[in-house]
Formats: C-alpha cells, sequence, structure tokens
C-alpha cells in the first residue's frame, strides 16, 4: 500500500496510467463535434463551394476538463484509495489472530471475519506465517502457525457459538509450537470469560498485542427472578432495546406476540441490568415460545420459553361433596372456572397432588389440615399456598392455633350483610398501586358479607394485599422460607361474596398464580430420574433456531452448567419436561492492562474507491448533458411541414 | 400532406378575401385576361354580332341574311366576332424540397405556393376565366375552384428533388403561372420557356423561397442534405459560405429573369415569411397586363 499523507492506495501501479491524461487531453481536442445536419433544399446551390477560412472546431475546454477529470477519478478510483488506512498491524513478525467466538461476538461477526481477513491479507503479504485461535472451547491441542493464505478459508468458515466465549485453559500448551516472538490481535467481544487474564499475559510476554474491541453494546437476556414472571435484561449500553415476545398465533404462524419494555437499569460496574416483566394474559404467554432482544442477532439475546416461563400446575384441594352435588354452590367450581384457561389443574387429597409437585396448592375452606408433614415443607421450598375461608372455619374455635395461615384470625368471624346485622355488604377497595393487584379494576358489584377477621398485628397492613373498603382485610398474604401462604378472607363461591362471580376473581387468581415460583427443587430430583436430556431445538451462534443436526444426549450434571460446547443453546426434552437452556447470563466487562487498544474508527480507513467512481459516473453524466447542450444551442430547429 | 381541401380553400378565401381591388376589378379582368371568349376584332366564327358585308363569290345561299338584304337591292351577310377560347393554365412543383419550412412558425413552401395558386385561381374563376392545373382540361365556374383544391391538395410529393412544369400540356391561348422554388436544375425551366415562347403563351414564373434559403443563417459545421437527401454538402463554417451562396441565388434570380423576360413572361420572388397578398398582388398586375 502507498501512502500519501492521510491517503493511502492498494493499487498504486494503476496511478501510472495518470501519465496519459495530457495526450488524452490532446486526443478529445483534436476530435471535432460533429457536424449539424440540416435538411436544405438549396443545397444544389452550395454544391462545389470550399470553405474560405476552415475554421478548427474544438471541443469547448469546459467539456474537456469535465471528460479529463472523470478519467481521471475513474484511474484515481481503481487505485483503491483509502482515507487514513489503518496503519499495518504488527507488520513484522508472526501473527497469531485470537477470535473470540461466544454468543456475545455474533451481533458484528462479520465486521470480525472482515478484520482478521484484513489481518490475515497484510501478513500474507508480508510473508510471515500466521495462526487463528478460535476461542470456542472445541480447539484443542498446540496451535500450529501456517502461511496465512490457508488459514482464511479456515476463518471465513468460523461461526460464533451458542455458548460463552471459553479460551484454552493452558497458554503454554497451546502455544507450545508458537515461534518465540509474534505480534497478536485480539478480536475481542468485550467480556470477561475465564482464563482471559492468563493468555494476555501469555501472550504479551511473546510480542505486542493489539485488542478490536466489539462494536456497539453486548446485551444478553436471560429469565429474571422473583415473584412475577419476568426477564433480564444486561446491556453495556446506555440504552435497552425492546424484548420481542414470540410465538404462534392462533393461525399458527410464529410471529411476534407482544413487545415488552425494560424496567429501569440498575448499573453494576458497566453493565446496566433492566428487568423486564412479562405483563402478558396467560393465554398470550403460554403461546410465547420465545423472547428475543430487538435487533440483537445473537444466541445471548434469546431466551426460549420453556416449563418455568408457562403454564403453572396448580392443585386444588377441598371437599366436593360439601354441597351435595350442587355445582355453583361448591367452591372448587369457580376455582376451577377461573384457573382452568391458564393453568394445569390437578385435584386430589393433599396427600396425593403433594406427590406431583404442584406449583401452587389451593386449599378452600379446610381446616386443621391434615397432619401432613409435606405440606408446610413444600411451602418452605417455595410452594405457593392459596387458602379461602368458609363457614368451617368461621365455626372453628381453635382458629386462632390454625397453622399455615399468613396472619392470625380472630374466631366468629363477622357477618355484614346478613338479616341480622345492620350494615351493608361492603365493596372492595382499590389495590395499591405497587401491590401485587396493582392496576386491577375493583367492580362495582363485587361485595363480601361475611368475612373472617384478623387478629390486629403490626404486620397486618403489610400483610394485607387487598382490603375491603372499610380497611379490613379482604387478602393477606405472607412469606414462609422460599414459599408464600395467601388466605382469602371470603369463600371461594358465592356464599360469603359475590366476588367469585366477577371476573375480578380470576384476575386475581391469575397474579397470584403468576406469582408462584416454579419450583427450584425439581431439577435436583430429575437429576437421578432423568440422567439425560436430549436437543429439540438447538440455536446457533447468532440465536436463529434449527432441530439439532445431531442430536447428542447431554448429561443432567452437563445441563445443569448451562451451555457449553456439546450443549449448545436450546430446547431439551427429558422425558416428560421441557427444559430450556440459555445462553445469555451475566456480564462483566474485559480490562486490556498493557494491550493497544484499536479504536473503531481509526480501523477500517475510510474507502473512497466507490465515492471517486461515483463521482467519475457523475461527470460523464454531466458531460452527456453538456455535449447535448451543445448540440442544441447551435442546432435550428428541424425543418417541419404543414401549415398547421 | 396534411391540409384537407376545405382547410386550403378557407385559407385561400381568406387570403383573396384580402385583395378587394382583385374582386372589384372583375370587369377588367374580363377584358384584359380573363374572359372566356376573347373578341378577336375581326370577323371569324362567334357569338357576337361582328358587320354586315356583300355577300360575294363562295357565300352560300345560307349564309346571306335576308333580312337585312332586303332592305336594299345586293345581298348581305351577317359576319360574326371571331372569338378564340383562353384559359389559365397553374402549375405548383411537387418537388421534395418544396415541402421545406425553416421554423414551425413558417408554412412549408408548398403550402404557400398552393394557397398562392387557388387564390390566384378563385379569383380568376371568379372573372369567369376558365383555369386549370397544368394538364387538366380548364373549366369556369366556382366547382373548377373546388377542383383545383383537390387536386392539389391530394398530390403526394415527389421523392425527387426535381419537378418540371409538363411542356407537352402547354396549348396557344393560354397563360402560365409556374410556381417553384427554382432550387433545382434551371434547365427544364429553360427549355418550358422557349417552348411556350414558340407557341406564343405568356405567363409568370413565381419564386417561392423560405427567409432561411434567403438569408443562410448558419454557422460552424454543417452538413447539409437537399430535400430528398439525394445531395449533400460538408462544411466546417457554414456562416463563410453565407456570400458564395447568396451570390449563387441571386445569379439564379438573373437568368431565370433574363429567359422569362426574353421570352415575354415575368418573373417574381416570393417570401414565405411575408404575407401572400403581396405575391397575389403582383401576380394579378403581371397577368392584368
Amino acid at each position: 500500500m502507498l501512502v500519501l499523507g492521510p491517503l493511502g492506495f492498494v493499487a498504486p501501479w494503476i496511478l501510472s496510467a495518470l501519465v496519459a491524461l495530457p495526450v488524452l487531453w490532446l486526443i478529445l481536442r483534436a476530435m471535432p463535434p460533429s457536424p449539424r445536419q440540416v435538411r436544405f433544399p438549396g443545397t444544389r446551390l452550395l454544391l462545389g463551394l470550399r470553405d474560405a477560412h476552415p475554421v478548427a472546431r474544438h471541443t469547448p475546454w469546459w467539456l474537456l476538463l469535465l471528460r479529463v477529470l472523470a478519467i481521471a477519478a475513474l484511474i484515481l478510483g481503481f487505485a483503491g484509495p483509502v482515507w487514513k488506512p489503518a496503519p499495518d498491524q504488527g507488520g513484522q513478525g508472526p501473527l497469531l489472530i485470537v477470535m473470540d467466538a461466544g454468543w456475545a461476538a455474533a451481533p458484528d461477526w462479520a465486521q470480525r471475519q472482515d478484520r482478521a481477513l484484513r489481518a490475515l491479507d497484510a501478513a500474507g503479504a508480508a510473508g510471515q506465517p500466521a495462526a487463528l485461535l478460535v476461542a470456542d472451547g472445541q480447539a484443542a491441542g498446540a496451535l500450529p502457525f501456517q502461511p496465512a493464505p490457508e488459514l482464511a478459508a479456515q476463518l471465513r468458515a468460523q461461526r460464533p457459538a451458542a455458548w460463552e466465549t471459553r479460551y484454552p485453559a493452558d497458554p503454554p500448551a497451546v502455544l507450545a509450537e508458537a515461534p518465540a516472538r509474534f505480534s497478536t490481535l485480539w478480536l475481542s467481544d468485550g467480556l470477561e470469560h475465564d482464563h482471559r487474564a492468563a493468555w494476555l499475559d501469555a501472550l504479551a510476554a511473546r510480542g505486542p498485542v493489539s485488542v478490536v474491541p466489539p462494536q456497539g453494546p453486548r446485551l444478553s437476556l436471560q429469565t429474571g427472578t422473583g415473584d412475577r414472571p419476568a426477564l433480564l435484561l444486561r446491556t453495556t449500553g446506555a440504552t435497552a432495546p425492546n424484548v420481542l415476545a414470540i410465538g404462534l398465533d392462533p393461525q399458527g404462524t410464529p410471529r411476534e406476540l407482544a413487545r415488552l419494555k425494560p424496567g429501569a437499569a440498575e448499573a453494576q460496574a458497566g453493565v446496566a441490568s433492566h428487568p423486564v416483566p412479562i405483563d402478558l394474559p396467560s393465554e398470550l404467554r403460554n403461546r410465547v415460545t420465545r423472547y428475543e432482544i430487538e435487533g440483537q442477532a445473537s444466541a445471548g439475546a434469546v431466551v426460549l420459553a420453556d416449563d418455568s416461563l408457562r403454564r403453572r400446575k396448580v392443585a386444588l384441594v377441598g371437599d366436593d361433596r360439601a354441597s351435595e352435588g350442587q355445582r355453583l354452590l361448591s367452591p372448587l367450581h369457580y376455582l376451577r372456572r377461573a384457573l382452568a384457561p391458564s393453568t394445569d389443574l390437578i385435584e386430589g387429597g393433599l396427600g396425593d397432588v403433594l406427590q406431583a409437585a404442584p406449583d401452587v396448592i389451593v386449599i378452600a375452606d379446610q381446616l386443621s389440615l391434615p397432619e401432613e408433614p409435606a405440606l408446610p415443607e413444600w411451602v418452605e421450598k417455595g410452594g405457593l399456598l392459596i387458602r379461602f375461608a368458609g363457614p368451617r372455619m368461621a365455626a372453628s374455635d381453635r382458629l386462632s392455633e390454625e397453622p399455615l395461615l399468613p396472619v392470625r384470625l380472630r374466631a366468629g368471624g363477622r357477618d355484614i350483610g346478613g338479616a341480622l346485622s345492620w350494615g351493608d355488604p361492603r365493596g372492595i377497595a382499590g389495590f395499591a398501586p405497587e401491590g401485587l393487584f396493582a392496576g386491577l379494576a375493583v367492580p362495582r358489584d363485587a361485595t363480601v358479607r361475611a368475612q373472617l377477621l384478623a387478629e390486629p398485628a403490626p404486620d397486618l397492613a403489610e400483610r394485607s394485599i387487598a382490603q375491603l373498603t372499610d380497611g379490613t382485610p379482604l387478602v393477606t398474604r405472607a412469606a414462609l422460607g422460599q414459599g408464600q401462604l395467601v388466605l382469602f378472607h371470603t369463600t371461594a363461591n358465592a356464599e360469603w361474596s359475590s366476588l367469585a362471580l366477577s371476573g375480578l376473581f380470576v384476575e386475581m387468581l391469575d397474579r397470584l398464580v403468576r406469582s408462584a415460583r416454579v419450583s427450584l427443587a425439581e431439577p435436583e430430583k430429575d437429576q437421578a430420574e432423568q440422567p439425560f436430556w436430549l436437543p429439540e431445538l438447538v440455536l446457533d451462534g447468532f440465536g436463529r433456531a434449527a432441530p439439532p443436526a445431531d442430536p447428542v444426549p447431554v448429561a443432567a450434571a452437563d445441563f445443569a452448567q448451562g451451555p457449553a460446547p456439546g450443549a449448545p443453546a436450546g430446547l431439551y426434552r427429558g422425558g416428560e419436561r421441557m427444559a430450556a437452556l440459555n445462553a445469555g447470563g451475566a456480564m462483566a466487562l474485559a480490562e486490556w492492562p498493557g494491550a493497544r487498544i484499536e479504536s473503531p474508527t481509526e480501523a477500517p480507513g475510510l474507502d473512497l474507491r466507490g465515492w471517486l467512481l461515483a463521482f467519475a459516473a457523475a461527470l460523464f453524466a454531466l458531460d452527456a448533458l453538456g455535449s447535448a447542450w451543445l448540440q442544441r444551442r447551435t442546432r435550428r430547429r428541424r425543418p417541419d411541414r404543414g401549415l398547421a | 400532406m396534411n391540409t384537407r381541401p376545405d382547410q386550403l380553400r378557407a385559407g385561400a378565401e381568406a387570403a383573396s378575401a384580402g385583395l378587394p381591388a382583385l374582386m372589384l376589378s372583375a370587369e377588367r379582368l374580363a377584358a384584359a385576361l380573363v374572359p372566356g371568349a376573347h373578341g378577336q376584332r375581326r370577323a371569324g366564327t362567334g357569338e357576337d354580332f361582328w358587320q354586315y358585308r356583300p355577300a360575294t363569290a363562295g357565300d352560300t345561299a345560307r349564309s346571306i341574311d335576308w333580312r337585312r338584304s332586303a332592305r336594299s337591292d345586293g345581298q348581305f351577310v351577317r359576319d360574326r366576332e371571331a372569338q378564340v377560347a383562353q384559359s389559365a393554365s397553374l402549375w405548383v412543383s411537387a418537388a421534395a424540397g418544396m415541402d421545406y419550412a425553416g421554423a414551425p412558425s413558417r408554412p412549408a413552401k408548398r403550402d404557400r405556393a398552393d394557397l398562392l395558386a387557388l387564390a390566384l385561381g378563385m379569383a380568376l374563376l371568379a372573372g369567369g376565366e376558365r383555369v386549370a392545373l397544368a394538364g387538366q382540361l380548364p373549366r369556369p365556374g366556382r366547382m373548377q375552384a373546388e377542383r383545383i383544391a383537390e387536386a392539389l391538395v391530394s398530390r403526394a410529393a415527389l421523392p425527387g428533388d426535381e419537378d418540371a412544369p409538363p411542356a407537352e400540356a402547354l396549348r396557344p391561348g393560354q397563360r402560365v403561372v409556374l410556381f417553384d422554388d427554382f432550387l433545382g436544375d434551371p434547365q427544364p425551366v429553360l427549355d418550358y420557356l422557349a417552348h411556350a415562347a414558340g407557341l406564343g403563351i405568356g405567363g409568370a414564373l413565381m419564386q417561392v423561397l423560405d427567409p432561411d434559403e434567403e438569408g443562410f443563417p448558419w454557422e460552424g459545421a454543417v452538413l447539409f442534405r437537399s430535400g430528398s437527401g439525394a445531395l449533400r454538402h460538408d462544411t466546417r463554417d457554414a456562416a463563410g459560405l453565407r456570400d458564395a451562396y447568396l451570390a449563387r441565388l441571386a445569379e439564379r434570380r438573373a437568368l431565370l429573369s433574363r429567359a422569362a423576360l426574353a421570352s415575354g413572361w415575368h418573373f417574381g420572388t416570393h417570401d414565405t415569411g411575408q404575407p401572400p397578398s403581396q405575391a397575389l398582388l403582383w401576380l394579378w398586375s403581371v397577368l392584368e397586363g
């Protein structure tokens, strides 16, 4: 490359054609414009006449200048001019290219490949050997140094992996065959990974290291924690794009079902974490197959929906025979109708349903729960227990001793709207704006005639998540271990209140069930039962899903470690269960002590070729216009026949 | 030709309507140029009475006017004035060069020549003259104007640059008006004039030219092609040719003018940039004389 000041030429020998320009000028000058053709009846009178003073007709100088400029622009353009070309990397000595190849490298993979190819070209032009270390955790053995051109094909074939960038654990072993001194070009994805510091030290000891940081922020998406379903979007940039929920529409075609807005950021060491609440109706949410960050082609920006983001398993426990077969009086009837569309229901005795490991257990008006030691244990491990009051509880004189309630209850209850009371049925107060039921509309006709009252306690207000208009609690909640206890102070049927008849009942139950966490104990339990997971759908590094070409079962122990070589991100099936292995996770910014950081603006240099060629084309167009104008300026109008 | 007969006729009528003098002098026209039958001021066959003369030997008994003879002793014969039918013949060149118009605002030369010919014919017809295009039967009457217009319009342009008036159609007692640009070979025209002079036929030549042909406004490199494209002249400096061209044009006019004078004809020029009435007045004046 020839460099003149800020301008470099890729093919400087073409510039020798500029010598021909003066010759071209003379030739163009000598070529007269073509004569105008005129139809003239008096031509016979002209025959034999000679031009007295033949005037040499030259192309006007400005047209000439235009043409010569256009040719010059063409020559300059083909010489491959680059404005402020990147200084040659390393320049002398062998070259090692380290390519981070995890999901974080996927969004700008093409630019990375270009940059690496440029470096390879430069090394090939200098006749230096080169080596390529692709940090996708699959390379093994010592790294061979080869003539640079042979590596280009290998480099082009590389694709980012659907797991984190992984460096080989032992730098000296990999560099065993390397020359004593070499320069390193490290195409980093900007994130901290295992063994990176060791590699940086090892490489810096062998020669200069220049690091190409990624272009643009890195983003990752992960299933969030908390009592409401959410995702966690991490970004190294300032803004957080939307998250798209993609799933099958009712016609069965995959499309964007919703667009989730990330919440307020929580920054830590340069990485901002945005919670993204999945605020969707259950029916819609159960259709979502994947969540992805808008505009990020990366496996780390995709969360595949599996069981944990999908339907909750809800167990209904209650005495269905209490109302002697009258369905509309059975509390379980209303619960069944409310929960069936969005959850998987199990019914049965308490002991039976606990075997099925439900996420939520709903118990309607049951007192002194059978001495089932498994129930408190289940709640403490993260279960959500929802109980409803009822006449049986109200009639009990040992109500204050009842376990597994969020608040202590006063015996007897209260009858507000009955025949023997003075008051009217109470409405339901509006919900607190930041509570679990925030935003739900309260219907006017949902009233409560009877309820169980709580013993006054300092934390009663804190535990009430819904209240009547007189301030008495309607729904109370308390944590127990990792789980929760929830009590509705009224019945699940229409006996004490009309709440069960309103749409609010369904929405409240839906919110409650969504707040249940998927039991954490399950994977461990499964490890014994389910030693292998079989991939059903795997992602590539760009986050594109495809059926696995070669499904290899993944041992449960490896599966729990997250995506890795051999276990790419994707959907895995184990028996009845589907589990997703998602690549996105925590991120930490990498530090590069002692390395030269290549600034992205200096990197490629501005290629002027296209501009010059376009300029030449514009000049030629101008030339055509000018010629046409010149013709027109001296042309008389053509003879025209006819009178009218 | 994109002019319909009725358009041409309307144009001709408009042109001749601008000539009140022409229309008013219809009587003089009858005496001087146009009458259908010209009295020869001598005895002969004809319609009108000329004289009574005494019968001589050789007069048949049938020729004696008995009513006149009865008033005296001698026998008289009634002579009539000799009459010769005379007509006007019009000819418009159809050469390819006649379709030329230097600017869209100007009519083509042929259109102007057609207009002049028809206007002249209509004026003559209005005076009772027999008029026809060359080679056709001269007839009087208003309908003849329609026929002339039809023939002028329906005549196709020739592919070549030359069109000569038909010498074989010349008849004694005709007056002939030729409309042409006379930019082609002059020899056929000269021959025609000689032939006409031999027959005692008078007439007029009307040279119709475009202003471009009279002014030669071109400059720079120009390739000139004749009307049909058969002749070409390539020049680098058209402006330098102007003087030579104008000189040749003047020479051509002088040649035609001399030849016309020698055979008792008249030579006039008309510029399509000028209104046609001027040329019509001139034609009228020369035909009148």
